[in-house]
């Protein structure tokens, strides 16, 4: 199924400011892509409307069949519940909550916090956070943040993962830690990643790239 | 969200205890100030209810207007009639026209409970020297004890020692005082113009209440025979046995003779009016501190939508929706309320017990119980409750919507720049 994307532009603000234009491509399940650009390219806004949390201005958006303009913005939630994850840049943890239950609580939606707990720990153990499953996020690394943040994002096994810039806060080995988990993901749970990022090198591991300039589409490798 | 609501409300602790407060002292200061005036409500309107009669069936008093009698001296003769000097004054009959009829009425009905012919008159009592005008009523005895509560207040004697006849008085303690006499003394009764009668007194009350104390209760008929007025009757006391029918059966009964049928709650009118106006400033004093307490919460709650909304976009981005949002900040506001309204109940039922406790003995009320009075009635905690709930709801509501309409992709936005 995937993701389709044709004829897609984005204008923003008033007097409208075109963010996007004419953007269509496809993404098929499992796939890993990376968008790339300068700043300011529109790489964020893509990322959003990809992924439902924004709305195109023009053109047509199908995830997985449907078509986002003309779905309900309840059903567009239950669906990024049950099938999406989100890691930005910034880890945006609640600190009032423990890495575990920050890590459970997408599950807490649908009252499947017992169902999911057992994963959810598996999830920390695996990113290397055992023992810090207790903690809250003003007691963690940076980089034990976003690891928190990734596993919250792939706590409901979800089918896509979107993520922004999720290595930007982070220095080289941690982001590297990050980048590693992101790509197993991909190969080891055929989870489809589309991820922005600024670093070539990481871009390079992603197996398709998509290069903005400007709000347009320059390569498509 | 409740789950995530608390957190945030453990996480600021001393800000969550602050607006509680609010709530609080708004519950405490409602249930303690309708305590004590409905307490005092309920004390005035049992007295009210317990010691008079319910329903009072009085000759009418009428008013002549200036036109009253044209009917009587013209007929239809002219269509308008010029009088000079108009016609004023009182159609008096002070006297219940066919007081047999009534008690035919009353004996029949299984409202009531008791009632009483009642002669009140106008006398001179005197002992040797000291003289005293006064209110002498002329009763049934022994119904008399069961429509109003005056045989509790003897303090010595026997009110049913009335119903023998032969000249028998009870009298007040004030008016004893003012006469100087003693149990089974006699006192010459007598009108302003007529022959005295010697009475024996055979009870003296006190009520506590000086009107009443003032006041002599004799058999109807010897009443009736030192009034010159044989078979007469003024009022008929009625005793229901429940006291809230008195308006309707009073309105009924007027209806059905030529006599002014009143209850105990339209003669006593004027208090009522004073209890709405007490209701008025009972509302007005704790709304405006539950108000307040409102603000208090409506501030928190904006605050805290700001400080989260990296948390909304992050909710939103896994899946919660809009409506989750709303509720997340809804419920801290409503928590707010709830405990701060339970919290205020238990300790204003506390405070209600130890007020209770205060001597208190309450001026013209002599005869009250010597301590405060604390109404418990449950309709002061359900209000209570109620206002603390509706402003906890009504000041979260719009924080609460305002964070439902946020966009997570702006919040992204704005935290990425
Ligand atoms: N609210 C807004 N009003 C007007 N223009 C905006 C607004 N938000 C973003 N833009 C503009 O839209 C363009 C694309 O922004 P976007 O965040 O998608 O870029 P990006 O490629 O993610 O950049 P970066 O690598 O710096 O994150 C930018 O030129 C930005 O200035
Ligand atoms: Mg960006």
């Amino acid at each position: 199924m995937g993701i389709v994307v044709t004829g897609v532009g984005k204008e923003i603000g008033d007097p409208p400011t075109r963010i996007l234009s004419d953007i269509a491509f496809r993404i098929d399940d499992g796939e890993f892509v990376a968008l790339t650009g300068r700043s300011g390219s529109g790489k964020s806004t893509l990322l959003y409307i990809l992924s439902s949390l924004d709305r195109a201005s023009s053109g047509l958006v199908h995830i997985d069949g449907f078509d986002v303009n003309h779905t309900k913005a309840e059903t567009l939630s239950h669906f990024r519940n049950q099938h999406m994850g989100f890691v930005f840049q910034f880890h945006y943890l609640i600190a009032e909550l423990t890495a575990f239950e920050n890590v459970l609580f997408p599950a807490r939606k649908t009252g499947a916090e017992r169902t999911q707990s057992a994963y959810a720990e598996a999830l920390l153990g695996r990113f290397g956070l055992g023992d810090k499953m207790q903690r809250l996020p003003r007691q963690l690394s940076g980089g034990e943040q976003q690891r928190v943040a990734i596993a919250r994002a792939l706590v409901m096994k979800p089918k896509y993962l979107f993520a922004d810039e999720p290595t930007g806060s982070l220095d080289s080995v941690s982001g590297e830690q990050v980048m590693d988990i992101i790509r197993d993901c991909n190969t080891q749970l055929g989870t489809t990643v589309i991820m922005v990022t600024h670093d070539p090198d990481f871009a390079r591991q992603a197996r398709r790239q998509i290069h903005l300039a400007d709000g347009k589409i320059v390569s498509a490798a | 969200m409740i789950f995530l609501a608390l957190r945030y409300l453990v996480a600021r602790r001393r800000q969550t205890l602050l607006t509680l407060l609010g709530i609080f002292f708004g519950t405490v200061a409602f249930i303690s100030i309708s305590g004590i005036m409905l307490g005092f409500r309920e004390y005035i309107v049992g007295q009210l209810v317990s010691n008079s009669a319910h329903v009072h069936i009085r000759a009418r008093e009428e008013f002549l207007l200036d036109h009253t009698l044209d009917q009587a001296f013209f007929g239809q003769q002219f269509m308008h009639v010029f009088w000079d000097p108009a016609p004023s004054g009182r159609k008096d009959s002070a006297m219940v026209a066919n007081p047999q009829s009534w008690y035919r009425r009353l004996a029949a009905d299984f409202r009531v409970a008791a009632y009483t012919p009642q002669l009140t008159a106008s006398v001179i009592f005197s002992n040797g020297k000291a003289t005293a005008p006064a209110v002498l009523i002329g009763c049934d005895p022994l119904q008399q004890r069961q429509v109003t509560t005056i045989g509790d207040y003897v303090i010595e004697g026997s009110f049913a020692n009335l119903a023998a006849g032969g000249n028998r008085l009870a009298v007040g303690d004030d008016l004893k005082k003012k006469l100087g006499v003693r149990l089974f003394q006699n006192v010459l009764v007598s009108l302003a113009n007529g022959q005295p009668a010697p009475f024996k007194v055979v009870a003296i009350f006190k009520t506590g209440v000086q009107v009443a104390d003032s006041q002599a209760y004799g058999a109807l008929g010897d009443v009736q025979r030192v009034n010159r007025t044989p078979n007469q009757v003024n009022e008929i006391a009625v005793k229901l046995h429940d006291y809230t029918q008195a308006l309707g059966l009073a309105k009924a009964w007027s209806a059905l003779g030529s006599e002014t049928v009143e209850s105990w709650d339209q003669i006593n009118a004027n208090i009522f009016n004073i209890f709405k106006i007490q209701d008025a400033i009972r509302f007005l004093s704790v709304g405006a501190v539950m108000v307040v307490a409102g603000f208090g919460i409506y501030n928190v709650l904006t605050m805290t939508v700001m400080q989260k909304r990296k948390d909304v976009a992050i909710l939103r981005s896994m899946g919660y929706s809009a409506k989750d949002i709303v509720l997340l900040f809804f419920v801290q506001g409503l928590i707010l309320g709830l405990s701060g309204a339970t919290l205020g109940l238990l300790f204003g039922y506390a405070l209600g017990l130890y007020l209770e406790t205060i001597p208190f003995s309450g001026g013209p009320l002599g005869s009250g119980t010597g301590h405060m009075l604390i109404s418990r009635n449950a309709d002061i905690y359900i209000q209570a409750a109620f206002l603390a709930i509706a402003s906890a709801s009504i000041a979260s509501i719009l924080p609460a919507l305002s964070a439902g309409r946020l966009t997570p992709i702006e919040i992204i936005r704005a935290g990425a720049e």
